[in-house]
């Protein structure tokens, strides 16, 4: 018996050490094709990749009928996702199509690990993939994703289509709120130079996990606004002394309508504007005047999954997603990616969090952020 | 003192089996349906507990290139480790020490004396272990916050500003001393259940005092209970982020899982890291479990107070100190229960925090009871989680009655690993727990992935420890005179086992299975790997809320969650009682 247990144990060990060689590999670029574990050859892949050239390639109302038609006839659709307004989106989505959609959510480091996992087992789950840029980028880097083409595509923002592999759908915006029982009207901070000072002492929060925001804020601050690093890193480390350092935006938006602080500095605008929308006394905007800028925005997206088993039903969605489902985003108080439609993002001063160096480097990135709260909060 | 009656030694008793492989006994091919049963539950825990340890080794000590350190480096290399482990093991220990005290002075009340009250006793066990980390702790936010706790504001006129301050590491130790002295509360309930009050009778008859007795008999008798509370506890604090995430970062009191939370966030997960720390926590559980053994070996009798002869406890009478002592358990109750309870009910009637008012009040709303409702999946959530619970609960305790028997009452060759292996799945982080699981089961044969039973399977694996726990406990207390009877009596060993021992060990089964049942329902970080849609458990609702949601329907999922159980539970301890109860 124990043997055999031992065998088994070997046998899954030998091939985690095999993947981990295969894994470790650079996959230079999105679409090189070599990957280990034969996605690119399985007749799934060929047969996807054919669909989606043949969508990309096509335009204007013949596209849309002949793809709602072929969507229809496969009839289903998997969605990997970390969107928590999926579910609403779905709703609206099967309304309109005769289509079942099967959900699968979670946070979007557990989305990605499925997603690997998955492909390197060689069973494909997904049809499209529909989270943060940072797991997107993963994704894309993999090689897993298809490029989407289309003129909905070209009116996304364009900080919302860096990126071949992905297109963003919404973005998560951070900005500074505050609680407007304690903050009276005329007090409203306007620079986060302000926040630093003395008077805010033990009355603003940070959030432990915003490593996105504090590097984009870095660019900002140092790259375009000429700081110097010891500048910034003086500013940012004043700030920290004045904070309290929460964990979770949701917790830290409950805690600021409570008023546990008066002042959040990196909250994302829809836990904001929704709480607001309940009566919460929290705002992100001033009755006169204009927001703490720079607004830091960081896309939230979809891709094609290279192995899709529904490949038009995944496009279809992708359209979708960028049409009707901006509606519901907005419903949800998201900001969502195409371009004119009262956008805040356009609105105001935005600052795009710089994927690239964050996924390149995310060691530098985290320890500075980890050491920066660390010694900010050692100072009494 | 010798607390039973002539030794007989374990040896003669039992027949070798052979079992695990190592005595190539040819004589009596031992082809029993002992031999199978014993040999297939040992398999089960080594291949539940291989499977994840085996990954979690093989990422912690080696990457592409071959065997590497360097996670152990970047885990345990910041100038600040003396801090952070220094916080680490204050909160620890503190909350150890703070759960076992409370869990063990109210399980002996509860089980022992004629103490007033004894139905707030299981709310008080129940409630806390239900409602999930992140609403109890942020409950005592709103009870003991200086800035906007509602019993500082209560208390300021008395003792001035902010008597309490939740953001300390006495906040922290609190709030996870609390939360976690059910664990020591269901053990130590099922082993003073198991103890014949004579010994203590005659105690008091010989002159010792209450006191005396206690710490001279009481005590010492239920060492193993407190030896398996303590480590247990230990650990999952040790390993535990919620509550210093929640209550220490607030004024930078690092735990040396904030550093594992940083490591953990960057692509691709630096496993080495993440399981270096898992690595040290295993050789402390790996030693505690060693030292557990040799105490309860040093004289297999010592702990036997099932024996042969009946007994009945018989309530202690507390005399003068019976109104003293029934205030003190309404105060625990108030605080640990009724406190948290109260403030998750009113923050799930209300759109949006606020301090209570007569405005606040006016704003009480059923909204978010209806959103829970609403909801696509929230009703084959529940009942999934409920099939998951229950079964879980029900084969994690029976594998491990057995496991106990092995373990504590046979002479097995290696009985030992058995219990050890047992224990591994403890200190394995459940992002690791899962992606094993989902490695070995995309791979298998058998369609198991992308449906229920592979969260079965891990939460078999990741409650494994627990059920071990409660019920070694309880087998080291029955004494082998029981079995012996039995066997003489012509009983098989299959028989002996299920009409003499299972019953005797219901105390701590049903211990077992209601703790599985119950934190069953909050596991997160594996159910999210591992489910499938249209297989969704109710964790993944409390994901979408905490994620990104609202914390008031966040609290409304508590409610419900504890009233849900709290049914759930009572149907348990009923339906027990009769199979304890049971003489066929």
């Amino acid at each position: 018996m124990r043997s055999l247990v031992a065998t088994r144990t070997a046998a899954a060990v030998a091939a985690t050490l095999m993947l981990a060689a295969c894994g470790g590999a650079p996959t230079a670029s999105p679409s090189s094709g070599d990957s280990g574990s034969g996605r690119e050859d399985s007749d799934l892949a060929v047969a996807a990749a054919e669909t989606y050239a043949k969508f990309n390639g096509m335009s204007g109302q013949e596209r849309t009928d002949e793809l709602v038609a072929c969507a229809e006839e496969e009839g289903q659709l998997n969605v990997y996702t970390s969107n928590t307004d999926m579910e609403d989106l779905i709703d609206v989505f099967s309304d309109e199509y005769d289509i079942e959609v099967n959900n699968y959510r979670a946070g979007s480091e557990s989305v990605l690990q499925r997603l690997l996992q998955e492909d390197e087992a060689g069973y494909y789950g997904a049809d499209v993939f529909e989270t943060n840029a940072l797991e997107l980028g993963v994704a894309d880097q993999e090689g897993l994703l298809h490029p989407y083409e289309s003129e909905l595509r070209d009116s996304v923002l364009e900080q919302g289509r860096q990126s071949e592999g992905w297109t963003a759908t919404r973005f998560n915006a951070f900005v500074v709120g505050w609680n407007t029982d304690n903050v009276k009207p005329g007090e409203e901070p306007t620079s986060l130079e302000q926040l630093a000072g003395p008077e805010w002492k033990g009355r603003i929060s940070m959030e432990v996990g915003d490593v996105d925001w504090f590097t984009a804020l870095h660019d900002y601050y140092v790259d375009e606004q000429g700081m110097s690093e010891d500048e910034y890193t003086d500013l940012m480390t004043r700030l920290a002394s004045n904070s309290q350092v929460v964990k979770g935006h949701t917790v830290q938006g409950e805690l600021l309508s409570a008023g546990q602080f008066d002042v959040g500095v990196s909250l994302y605008s829809h836990t904001v504007d929704k709480a607001a929308a309940e009566g919460a006394p929290v705002a992100w905007r001033p009755a006169s005047g204009e927001p703490v800028q720079p607004i830091i925005s960081r896309p939230n997206g979809i891709g094609l999954v290279k192995t899709a088993t529904n490949p038009c039903a995944a496009m279809l969605f992708v359209d979708f997603e960028l049409t009707g489902g901006q509606d519901v985003f907005k419903e949800a108080f998201r900001i969502g990616s195409v371009e004119g439609t009262d956008n805040p993002l356009s609105a105001f001063e935005t600052f795009a969090v710089p994927e690239e160096k964050l996924l390149e480097d995310p060691d530098t990135w985290n320890k500075a952020y980890e050491d920066l709260l660390a010694n900010g909060q050692a100072i009494d | 003192m010798t607390l039973t009656s002539p030794p007989v030694r374990a040896e003669e008793r039992t027949e070798p089996t052979g079992s695990t492989g190592a005595s190539p006994s040819r004589r009596k091919l031992p082809l029993s349906p002992k031999f199978f049963i014993v040999a297939g539950v040992a398999a089960a825990i080594g291949y539940l507990a291989l499977v994840p340890l085996g990954y979690l080794l093989w990422g912690t000590f080696f990457d592409a290139e071959g065997f590497d350190l360097g996670g152990f480096e970047r885990a345990y290399g910041s100038g600040r480790m003396g801090e952070l482990w220094g916080n680490s093991l204050a909160f620890a220990g503190g909350s150890a020490f703070l759960s076992l005290t409370v869990g063990t002075t109210l399980a002996y009340l509860n089980v022992r004396t004629a103490v007033p009250f004894k139905a707030l006793f299981f709310a008080a066990s129940i409630v806390p272990l239900i409602v999930p980390g992140i609403l109890y702790t942020v409950s005592w936010i709103f009870l003991a916050s200086p800035q906007i706790g509602l019993l500082n504001n209560f208390l300021e006129p008395v003792f001035g500003t902010a008597p309490f301050n939740i953001f300390s590491i006495w906040g922290m130790i609190w709030v996870e001393g609390l939360h976690s002295s059910p664990i020591v509360f269901l053990l130590m309930v099922a082993a003073f259940r198991s103890m014949d009050p004579s010994l203590e009778e005659s105690a008091l008859m010989s002159g010792a005092t209450r006191l005396q007795t206690l710490r001279r008999v009481t005590l010492p008798l239920v060492r193993p209970a407190l030896l398996s509370s303590v480590l247990v506890i230990l650990i999952t604090s040790l390993e535990s982020f919620e509550v210093p995430a929640l209550l220490g970062l607030q004024n930078g009191i690092y735990v040396f899982t904030s550093r594992i939370y940083f490591v953990f966030r960057s692509y691709p997960r630096d496993l080495q890291a993440a399981g270096a720390l898992a690595v040290s926590l295993l050789a402390i559980a790996v030693i505690g479990v060693i030292i557990a053994r040799l105490l309860a070996g040093r004289g297999t009798k010592t702990y036997q107070t099932v024996t042969g002869k009946g007994f009945r406890p018989r309530p202690l009478d507390l005399g003068k100190w019976r109104p003293v002592v029934g205030a003190g358990i309404l105060i625990y109750f108030f605080a640990t229960v009724v406190g948290p309870l109260l403030v998750l009910i009113y923050a799930a009637l209300l759109p949006y925090y606020q301090a209570p008012s007569a405005e606040a009040f006016a704003s009480f709303t059923l909204d978010n009871f209806r959103q829970v409702f609403e909801m696509d999946s929230a009703g084959r959530a529940l009942v999934n989680s409920l099939v998951l619970g229950i079964s879980a609960a029900v084969i994690v305790m029976a594998l491990m009655s057995i496991a106990a028997w092995i373990s504590v009452r046979s002479t097995i060759p290696g009985r030992g690993i058995v219990e050890q292996l047992s224990f591994v799945p403890l200190v394995i982080p459940g992002i690791v727990l899962g992606v094993s699981i989902s490695f070995v089961y995309l791979r298998s044969p058998i369609p198991i992935y992308g449906t229920l039973l592979i969260l079965l399977i891990a939460y078999c694996t990741k409650y494994m420890p627990y059920g071990m726990r409660y019920a070694t406990t309880s087998m080291t207390q029955i004494s082998s005179e029981l079995e012996e009877s039995a066997q003489v009596s012509g009983a098989s060993w299959w028989t002996t086992f299920r009409r003499v021992l299972l019953p005797l060990l219901s105390p701590g089964i049903m211990a077992g299975f209601v703790y599985i049942l119950v934190v069953s329902f909050r596991e997160l970080s594996s159910s999210l790997l591992l489910y499938s849609p249209g297989n969704e458990v109710l964790s993944i609702l409390i994901w979408e809320q905490f994620e990104n949601g609202s914390f008031n329907v966040l609290a409304a999922i508590g409610v419900l969650m504890v009233v849900a159980l709290v049914i759930m539970v009572t149907i348990a301890y009923k339906l027990g009682a009769k199979v304890g109860l049971r003489e066929d």
